[in-house]
């Protein structure tokens, strides 16, 4: 419902008319879904750009490597930041629209295990990798497959679709991104990641305005 | 109801706010009476009198908790608030369709 009248004259001793409360309904259901959402658009967006110009600008330092030698010492402070900044932005929006919030959208115990376990065995797989004589950088996006699943499992058990779709989107990225080529891996996952972002961005901006 | 078919215990702009705002909740979710009053900016008295009008009509459910000397009231719409709040909104666009 789109009504332009505005709600205030029924706060001020009118009359509650449809066309007020239609508004009022409007507007305060907007308010409180951007209130409430731990993923705000505006975030995601940002994050979009961030991962882009983060991932991106790896690419471009190591696309012209041959023999392929991974990211340069530079890089490496960029990703950093990067993850850190993420990381920090990212629990401070969320601790806010969470705040007084209680029961079942938040974390339980056992799903905050499932995703640690899930960084964690990212970690011990990079760690494998590296014993096996492999290294790392050559599959740059591998890291992504194992918490984007037990992303999507967590949320398939939520009936959460949209993450569900999330999930599988960084799977696939990290999937396609092993078959790219070391220095292509790098261009899949900062443009792969981005998509996903501002995709999920979009479709959070249209079920709030529903 | 009214004559124009809107429940009157949610035809009242600090009551449905309060609904609207526990609507955007999803389901099985709480919220503290603090949050409430500070996003609806509502002084505590007027926010209870509004509550409690909704829970003895069965549209929230209320819970208090203590922990050591504090104690935290949680809020939620009930399943009968949320159909309350459903049917509310069909009635309004029932009405203005037809303007």
């Amino acid at each position: 419902m789109n009504h332009t009248s505005g709600p205030t004259a029924a706060g001020n001793g009118g009359t509650f008319g449809p066309e007020q409360a239609a508004a009022l309904l409007d507007q305060t259901t907007q308010q409180a879904r951007r209130k409430f959402q731990p993923s705000p658009p505006w975030l995601l967006v940002t994050r979009a750009v961030m991962v882009l110009a983060a991932l991106g600008a790896i690419w471009l330092s190591v696309r012209g490597q041959h023999p392929y030698r991974g990211p340069t010492a530079a890089d490496i402070p960029v990703l950093v930041a990067f993850i850190a900044v993420n990381f920090a932005a990212t629990v401070a929006v969320r601790r806010h629209a969470t705040a007084g919030v209680s029961g079942r959208s938040r974390f339980g115990q056992g799903e905050i295990t499932v995703l640690v376990l899930a960084f964690v065995a990212a970690v011990v797989a990079m760690v494998a990798l590296g014993a096996a004589g492999v290294n790392f950088a050559t599959y740059p996006t591998s890291v992504l497959v194992i918490p984007g699943l037990a992303w999507a499992v967590l949320m398939a058990a939520r009936a959460n679709w949209r993450g569900l779709a999330t999930g599988l989107a960084i799977v696939v990225i990290g999937i396609v991104g092993a078959f790219a080529g070391p220095a292509g891996a790098w261009a899949v996952a900062a443009v792969g990641l981005c998509v996903v972002l501002l995709g999920s961005a979009a479709a959070i901006a249209w079920q709030q305005r529903a | 109801m009214n004559n124009d078919g809107l429940d009157p215990l949610i035809h009242v702009p600090t009551r449905l706010k309060i609904v609207a705002t526990l609507a955007a909740l999803p389901d099985g979710d709480t919220l503290s009476f603090t949050r409430l009053q500070d996003m609806l900016e509502l002084t505590p008295g007027n926010l209870i009198i509004q509550l409690r009008k909704l829970e003895e009509a069965g549209y929230l459910s209320s819970e208090k908790t203590r922990n050591g000397s504090a104690q935290k009231t949680t809020v939620a719409l009930t399943s009968r608030g949320r159909e309350a709040l459903g049917a509310y909104t069909q009635a309004l666009r029932d009405l203005l369709g037809g303007l």
